[in-house]
């Protein structure tokens, strides 16, 4: 059908073509979109307003009875003391994570890119860590983070530094995290920005030399930055959001401790309906959660998007 | 209407799978911990299927932690995944029990009649017990031990023949060991993740965790600051660094620190990691007071879940097979648990014989008789309760409060917790 | 630039390359390692990483009999198919029409698959787990897969590639008589091959590995992907058995790692197939 209209939206001048043409892209973009729309009420939307009618009540896993409370949830979280830590340290990990792991990612992609030999195993070293099961991976940090028999701080006892008490201080352990979490990170980001290098066209790189001296840092910044735009806004909404949502570090490696150092968003809410089994509670913690999130991202977005440009 | 066809294609089928043999009952059982139980259970659900032909044993996909294999059964609960018996870990029976979701086994142990011939003790029976229900019957129970180094002992001039009996002597001990340097450590006492070790220290000095009646906090005690500052100078006299429970656990089997205090369930375990690398050993845990002290009881129970008569018959049968002499024979061996069945701790038939070759295991059986349940909160909190006091107790050894400090926030926090009735 | 100028700067180049490798590496040495050893030699005050005694057999048989790990393996193998296909073949087309077509609520739409890439799946968990429970698929790979039907960061994703696509293209194919589902398949998925490799990296990976919503809806082994198999070599009370664990992980990475590698060839060949390179 849209494959008549459009041709005929772009010849024919009579009888409001433009509205016709209007009407039929847009049937064709409904159409285009119906599948995923309706995966996303089902799967995200339903379950996501089901979560915020549990978060009125003070449904319990286990028990029969619920009961509307309306927003005491909501109040109650105003004064919990460890929703606050967890608000607090999730924001100090995602500021670790996302520009470590990004701006890591980048210069990974940017350094395998130039290099002919090797390309291939370097970028198969570099995204291990995203292909293998994290919570094993866990097992094996927190060995190596053991702060007297582990090889880190062994290695650091080679020259000469005591190393700290990573997984098992207070002060530390938030930051130990946030290096397991680059680590796994970087591999991610740097899969993306090879993408994104790949779809800019040669052309303008040879374009770039004849126009200027060809310094590898100028056509960085002439070609590939403004280029990579879409991919680097890419790259930092999705490690934002996986950064906000570190988990399964947490709980196998400090369940939140020592003394809540570690209690991140994901954690507090999975312990809250899932181990004090209270569903309404979590649920308003989780209503919340999404809430914040939201309104960062429309914020970040709002900012960056106008800034990135599109070919 | 679809719902009715997926269900009576569901019942079409059962109903197929069922004719195969009309005799056999199959229960459905489900463990935590596979990577302890697994071996333990597949020995003990074989033995029990050639005694029982009639019944089967399907084991459902276990769940890796304690927890995670209550919050399965809270959320099956009520449906036809439910599985018939399961294993609870001793500090969460009361939340099933509570919720009504495990059958009061009192009436099949009032039709059985002579349980204590078959070994099931009132005081063993009393480990499963909430508010006049049997909310199931222990399977697993361990108490807190002292493990050491015997080298590190000998290179501090300490005879590790003669185990020290009290704290004091611990902590002398420990002092000598922090010194050594080379990375070695002193004292790696499993505080984390739950109240059971400070459990050991409260009840080791005579207190309780709530007065008699539950409503009011009873830690904060004469009993309870002994017991918080003991851990408190552990860390300043003694040298006990901050660890994570696996590090913890880590540098011990390395010959790296000079005493554990942890679960004797840990005990098989322990002994494959160490390997010939030291000289380990065993003792009682010292208790801070001998004469009225106590020590929790940790590990599971089985509990039936099954509301179907039919099926109840043969999940009591299992239940008790489990929780029986033969059981206890498997499992002890297998894991370092005490036997909850006094028929075969003394029985050369089931483990005397073991416990003669293998002193290791005999510190946790010489503790059985100071054994009382390992206190589950009331109400809904019961988590949170035990969570909060970790978290005070980090502070301690982290040295950021001072042990009298970190006794009062955790009593005043508890206290708020607890069912305001 | 002089050839010495360049000479100098690819030696800096791989030396910085190297030295990260060896960071990335350093975790998989100690995995490799512990899965040899014995387990009384994996703990010890020495850092060696040549076992004394070889326990491999004995750990990778661990690995092997102790949970039927093949069986598992072929279950991930379903689930992540599944699961892919799916999300490709719904996120290209919506991915398509939010970039190039103009239609109203796409605005709304867009919102909308922003918000839903925040929704993880530990919160929305409870309310599938019910309405899935009360539809009785529990235990089915049907289960394992419907809550990754959509990926909305595949869409995202697809949706990010296609706007730096040129519009050039598609008006030519307009032209030509084609209607936009054909534009989809024939334009616009040609040219797409390297944005669905990469995705289809990071979806068969995150599903691969997925240790979470499996524990929830699966209770058979006979279902089990393969993450659940390896909490069988845990034992959190008493200390994992670590050698027979990390054995256990080098099995359920390897057939991943070796699909990565597959995917990467396909991603060079699509970049040269689709002409965006050189």
């Amino acid at each position: 059908m849209d494959s008549i209209a459009l041709p005929a939206g772009a010849q024919a001048e009579t009888s409001d073509p433009a509205a016709a043409a209007r009407r039929s892209e847009a049937f064709a973009g409904w159409r285009l979109a119906g599948p995923a729309v309706a995966f996303l009420v089902l799967l995200i939307l339903l379950p996501t307003i089901a979560v915020i009618a549990l978060s009125l009540t003070d449904f319990e896993l286990g028990y029969d009875g619920i009961r509307f409370v309306g927003l005491d949830n909501y109040l109650e979280l105003l004064e919990d003391r460890t929703f606050l830590i967890a608000l607090g340290n999730t924001l100090t990990y995602t500021l670790v994570v996302t520009p470590l792991s990004v701006f890591l990612g980048l210069g990974a992609a940017l350094l395998i890119e130039a290099e002919v030999r090797g390309r291939a195993l370097f970028r198969t070293i570099y995204f291990l860590p995203v292909v293998s099961l994290l919570v094993a991976m866990a097992t094996v940090w927190q060995y190596l983070l053991h702060p007297t028999i582990g090889p880190v701080n062994a290695l650091l006892r080679l020259i000469g530094i005591a190393g700290p008490n990573w997984l098992g201080g207070s002060d530390t352990v938030l930051l130990s995290l946030a290096l397991i979490g680059v680590w796994q990170a970087v591999g991610f980001n740097m899969v993306l920005f090879l993408a994104g290098l790949t779809a800019i066209p040669r052309e303008l790189y040879a374009a770039a030399e004849v126009d200027r001296a060809a310094a590898a840092w100028d056509r960085f910044w002439l070609v590939t930055w403004p280029m990579l735009g879409p991919t680097t806004l890419f790259v930092v909404t999705i490690s934002v959001i996986n950064s906000v949502k570190v988990f399964e570090t947490v709980s196998t490696l400090t369940q939140g401790g020592p003394n809540r150092a570690s209690e991140v968003l994901l954690w507090t809410i999975y312990q809250e309906g899932f181990v004090y089994l209270r569903v309404g509670y979590a649920s308003a913690m989780t209503v919340v959660f999404l809430a914040t999130l939201m309104a960062l991202m429309v914020l970040q977005y709002r900012a960056l998007d106008r800034r990135v440009h599109y070919t | 209407m679809t719902r009715i066809k997926t269900m009576l294609a569901g019942v079409a089928l059962a109903a197929s799978l069922a004719s195969g043999a009309l005799a056999e009952t199959t229960l459905n059982v489900h463990y935590p911990m596979p990577g302890f139980f697994k071996d333990v259970m597949d020995k003990i659900s074989k033995r029990f299927m050639e005694e029982n032909p009639d019944i089967k044993i399907n084991f459902v996909s276990p769940s890796p932690t304690y927890e995670e294999g209550l919050q399965l059964i809270l959320r099956q609960a009520g449906t036809a995944e439910m599985p018939d018996v399961t294993f609870v870990g001793l500090n969460r029976l009361r939340v099933v029990a509570e919720r009504e979701i495990s059958v009061d086994l009192k009436p099949f142990v009032a039709k059985d009649g002579k349980m204590a011939e078959q070994g099931f003790s009132d005081n063993i029976l009393k480990l499963a017990q909430f508010g006049g229900q049997q909310a199931g019957l222990a399977f697993a129970t361990s108490n807190p031990i002292m493990y050491y180094n015997a080298d590190l002992f000998r290179r501090v001039g300490a005879n590790p023949d003669v185990p020290p009996k009290t704290w004091d002597e611990v902590i002398a001990i420990a002092s000598k060991i922090k010194d050594l340097g080379d990375g070695i450590q002193s004292i790696d006492f499993r505080w984390q993740g739950d109240d059971w070790m400070f459990s050991a220290l409260l009840f080791g000095a005579g207190g309780t965790m709530l007065t008699p009646d539950e409503k009011k906090v009873a830690f904060d005690g004469p009993e309870g600051l002994a017991a918080i500052r003991l851990l408190d100078r552990m860390v300043k006299e003694g040298g006990m660094p901050v660890l994570t429970k696996s590090n913890g656990e880590q540098a011990f089997a390395a010959g790296k620190i000079g005493f554990a205090f942890q679960t004797t369930g840990g005990l098989r375990n322990v002994i494959n990691n160490v390997g010939e690398k030291f000289d380990l050993r065993t003792a009682p845990i010292p208790l801070l007071s001998p004469e009225k002290g106590h020590l929790p009881t940790g590990g599971n129970a089985a509990v039936m879940l099954t509301k179907d008569p039919a099926k109840q018959e043969a999940a009591w049968k299992f239940i008790k097979f489990a929780a029986g002499p033969y059981g206890a024979s498997v499992v002890v061996p297998g894991t370092g648990y005490v036997p909850n069945n006094e028929l075969a701790a003394k029985s050369s038939e089931y483990l005397g014989e073991f416990y003669q070759k293998n002193p290791l295991f005999k510190a946790g059986l010489e503790q059985m008789p100071k054994m009382v349940p390992w206190y589950a909160f009331p109400g809904s909190n019961g988590v949170k309760v035990t969570q909060t006091i970790v978290d005070n107790l980090s502070r301690v050894v982290e040295q950021k409060v001072a042990p009298e400090e970190a006794l009062a926030d955790t009593a005043r926090e508890v206290q708020r917790l607890l069912p305001r009735k | 630039m002089t050839t010495q100028a360049w000479k100098i700067a690819r030696a800096l180049r791989l030396a910085i390359l190297s030295a990260g490798a060896l960071v990335f590496l350093a975790p998989y040495a100690w995995m490799l390692s512990t899965a040899m050893k014995p387990r009384e030699e994996i703990f010890s005050s020495s850092l060696a990483l040549i076992p004394e005694r070889w326990a491999a057999v004995e750990n990778f048989s661990k690995a092997f009999t102790r949970v039927p790990m093949l069986q598992l393996l072929m279950n991930g193998v379903i689930v992540c198919t599944v699961i892919l296909v799916v999300q490709v073949l719904v996120a290209l087309p919506c991915a398509y029409a939010l970039a190039k077509l103009r239609f109203p609520g796409a605005r709304a739409l867009i919102a909308a698959i922003m918000l839903g890439l925040l929704v993880p799946i530990h919160a929305t968990a409870l309310p599938i787990y019910v309405a899935l429970s009360g539809a009785g698929v529990l235990n089915t790979y049907f289960a394992l897969a419907a809550p990754f039907l959509i990926s909305v960061f595949a869409i995202f994703l697809f949706l990010q590639f296609f706007r730096a696509m040129p519009d050039d293209l598609i008006n030519a194919a307009r032209l030509d008589g084609m209607s936009e589902l054909g534009i989809v398949l024939r334009v616009i998925v040609p040219n797409a091959w390297p944005a669905i490799t990469a995705f289809s990296i990071f979806s068969v990976v995150a599903h691969w590995n997925d240790l979470f919503w499996p524990q929830i809806v699966v209770t058979e082994t006979a279902m089990a992907p393969p993450p659940l198999g390896l909490i069988f070599f845990r034992a959190a009370e008493a200390g994992d058995d670590y050698g027979a664990l990390m054995a256990a992980t080098v099995v359920v990475t390897v057939p991943l790692l070796a699909a990565f590698l597959l995917a990467q060839r396909r991603f060079i060949e699509g970049i040269t197939l689709s002409g965006l390179k050189g």
